[in-house]
């Protein structure tokens, strides 16, 4: 095993091959991993930082809040249920907003909010021409004071602070009190206008050691069937594409990851079948396989880990050059769980050479 | 002959080469298939209407899901000179339940007659009353075959499907066209507090001598809070499209340079590991140009084999995956690709076979073990 680490610090360029194609396939499933986390932390934050475990639709919106319509009556019979703590409206329109002296849009996700997302202070207050913008809207221009011209009535709304990961279907979170978000609604969508305390979806908060789906279902009987009611995590599932979108993914860097154990396996033969004179000498002075197949896979280990780190650089540094509409996110557990996936394939990769390691003859040293 | 001989020789090398080549091409080709479905399903309906311009609010940022055009605007852009017909063209998702099943369903409302309308109807006619409707023919097997009928779960209305497009899906949903009456009825039907119901774009086709580009300008130019874009513009514009693209693109790059690296790698360790081989073979009297040759020939069935593979993976890929977003591999996708990999596989290969054609016979009177000096 030693070995295998001398001749690695020693003649590190002999790896290079190796590590090069490794290094270019962490670029890519750094890439790929990137791009699944930033399309579902774009898509999804609205609904992961509602404080309440609930979320309401009405039945007929098949689970998508810009078609559903809670009215007062729906919110009064869901608030009777048992098990229910509070409950606060939620609404978004999606729609352009203009930043001042400039003439590119951005695009925002206008959300009405009656209980404070995660990321606002429980004591949040708001006048009807204030926003608290997400801070991914920065990478747009946006920051605290700028007043933007939101929607097709270009209504002047004030940022005065941030909130985080509260993006909905790729557009900017931009919280509003409930009566400016109706406003933008019936001016931008007049389509989609909405009558007052009407809100699109509820968040729901339970009692304490209330269970999330026995209250759902209690919930949806007690509308009679007038709402469909998800616990957070399948109100996030329910989103379109967002299913799929993991499942591609998941699968293409399954795909790449396998790539890298033959590339890896490839290499080790041809490095095994290059030192089979030399593996047969050490056999010979006592050297067993078990040791020489360690030097191997710890080989192939360390090479991968070098490669990734190197990966992790250069896509880090990617990142920085890429347009800000391209929803990249590095995300420190993909990254890990990415190494992990390389180290493993690598090290079964180069188990590929085992079989030709454990069938060197100590004889042969002698010719 | 030596370079088939050393293949059968060594066919875990070759194999594990021309294994992780084929995987390689079956990630190049399945995401090229992906990206194309996933284009022409997310911009195919705007693609294949036949208006040549479509007017935007300016607001929208070219997205017409996003995109309203009110009464005092649609005036103007009507009176642009240049403008030979104009309509309005709304979209909306609704819910729909077809076979039984809610399914979310882009639904675009224009006028009959006018620009805006369906191009690639290829089974049944147009709808011309309100409750009739053309279904993309990619979900006829779903519940929106001809002659089906699918029903607007938030209010109720019943639709007959009519006539199947093709290639005109929007958002990667199922998408049907109805006249604008059908869709202001099903959006009313949807929101009793809609206070009106509005096109989300004018689609406008240009006068005698006027291009689609000439006609954009000049609505851009005279008409304030508008953003008017050519049917083209329109598709490739998109909000997503571009990213995806650009995102795609960067995947697809990084995947052509590993198999350039890896395939260039392996014969270039390979070559170094028989430097002494073959500078027997050449003191033998071998021409550079028959072990070229076998280099060559062995780059070739590698990564032709590599080819198939990707190739077969791909094809059973696609057929299985085709439940979500239908997608479709094209021939010239392949061919392009395969092409493209050959020609990176020889470009990687370049260093190696260039180290061949250098082999020096005399060198052979290096070697200790045939009493040179080394």
């Amino acid at each position: 095993m030693k070995l295998g680490l001398v001749e690695l610090r020693r003649k590190p360029l002999r790896f290079a091959i190796a590590g090069s194609s490794l290094v270019l396939l962490s670029v890519l499933l750094l890439f790929l991993g990137g791009l699944l986390d930033g399309l579902f932390i774009g898509s999804t934050g609205l609904l992961r930082s509602q404080p309440g475990e609930l979320v309401v639709y009405s039945s007929d919106a098949k689970d998508s809040l810009i078609r559903s319509r809670i009215d007062p009556e729906v919110r009064a019979k869901v608030e009777a249920v048992p098990g229910v703590s509070a409950t606060g409206g939620i609404g978004v329109a999606l729609v352009g907003g203009q930043l001042p002296d400039k003439t590119d849009l951005v695009n925002l996700s206008v959300t009405a909010f009656q209980l404070p997302v995660s990321s606002m202070p429980s004591d949040v207050s708001l006048a009807p021409d204030q926003a608290l913008a997400d801070r991914s809207l920065q990478a747009f221009g946006v920051d605290v004071g700028d007043t933007l011209l939101v929607g097709s009535a270009k209504t002047p709304i004030t940022v005065t602070g941030w909130v985080s990961d509260t993006d909905y279907l790729q557009q900017g979170g931009f919280f509003v009190q409930p009566d400016t978000w109706r406003e933008v609604l019936a001016d931008s969508r007049p389509d989609s206008n909405l009558p007052p305390d009407t809100f699109q979806g509820l968040t729901v908060k339970l009692d304490s050691g209330a269970d999330a789906t026995t209250v759902a279902d209690a919930i949806d009987a007690a509308t009679g069937g007038a709402t469909s009611t998800l616990t957070k995590s399948e109100a996030v599932q329910a989103l379109p594409g967002i299913k799929e979108q993991n499942s591609t993914f998941s699968a293409i860097i399954y795909v790449t990851l396998f790539v890298a154990g033959l590339v890896v396996a490839l290499f080790f033969a041809l490095l095994t079948l290059e030192r089979i004179g030399l593996y047969s000498v050490l056999k010979a002075i006592g050297a067993s396989s078990r040791q020489i197949f360690g030097g191997v896979v710890i080989q192939a280990v360390i090479v991968a880990l070098v490669s990734f780190v190197i990966g992790g650089v250069l896509m880090w540094l990617l990142t920085l050059v890429l347009p800000a509409e391209i929803p990249v996110a590095m995300e420190p557990a993909r990254a890990v769980q990415i190494a992990v996936g390389l180290v493993v394939m690598s090290a079964l990769g180069a188990a590929v050479s085992l079989r030709r390691v454990v069938r060197v003859d100590p004889a042969s040293a002698i010719g | 002959m030596l370079a088939g001989k050393e293949i059968r020789r060594a066919k875990l090398r070759f194999g594990l080469l021309s294994g992780a080549v084929g995987l390689l091409v079956f990630l190049i080709l399945f995401q090229q298939a992906l990206l194309g479905s996933l284009l022409l399903s997310f911009t195919g309906a705007l693609e294949n209407q036949s208006g040549t311009v479509l007017v935007f609010s300016e607001e929208a940022r070219k997205n017409v899901s996003g995109s309203v055009i009110l009464p005092p605007e649609q005036a103007q852009i009507a009176a642009v000179e240049g403008v030979g017909s104009s309509a309005g063209l709304a979209e909306g998702t609704f819910t729909i339940e077809a076979k039984g099943t809610d399914v979310d369903a882009s639904i675009f409302g224009f006028q009959p007659g006018g620009p805006g309308e369906p191009t690639r109807l290829v089974e049944g006619r147009l709808p011309t009353t309100p409750t009739e409707a053309v279904a993309s023919k990619e979900d006829a097997s779903d519940g929106f075959g001809l002659g089906d009928t699918v029903t607007s779960v938030d209010g109720g209305i019943t639709l007959t499907i009519v006539g199947l497009t093709e290639r005109s899906r929007f958002s990667v949903a199922p998408t049907l066209w109805v006249t604008f009456d059908g869709y202001t009825a099903l959006r009313k039907a949807s929101n009793p507090d809609a206070t009106a119901v509005l096109p989300s774009v004018i689609a406008l086709t240009p006068a005698p001598g006027v291009s689609a580009s000439q006609l954009a300008a000049s609505v851009n130019e005279q008409v304030d809070g508008v953003q008017a874009l050519t049917r083209s513009q329109a598709v490739n514009e998109a909000p997503g499209v571009s990213s995806v693209n650009t995102s795609f693109q960067l995947i697809l790059v990084l995947a052509f340079l590993v198999v350039a690296v890896v395939i260039g790698f392996f014969f270039l360790i390979l070559t170094v590991q028989k430097q002494s081989t073959l500078t027997v073979l050449r003191a033998v009297g071998a021409p550079t140009s028959y072990l070229v040759k076998a280099l060559l020939k062995q780059i070739f069935l590698v990564v032709g084999v590599g080819l198939v593979v990707g190739i077969l993976l791909t094809l059973g890929a696609v057929k299985g995956a085709s439940a979500g977003l239908p997608i479709s591999l094209e021939p010239t996708t392949m061919v392009v690709t395969a092409v493209g990999v050959v020609l990176l596989s020889l470009v990687g290969s370049l260093f190696t076979l260039l180290r061949v054609g250098r082999i020096d016979p005399a060198d052979v009177m290096n070697r200790q073990n045939a009493g040179g000096l080394a």
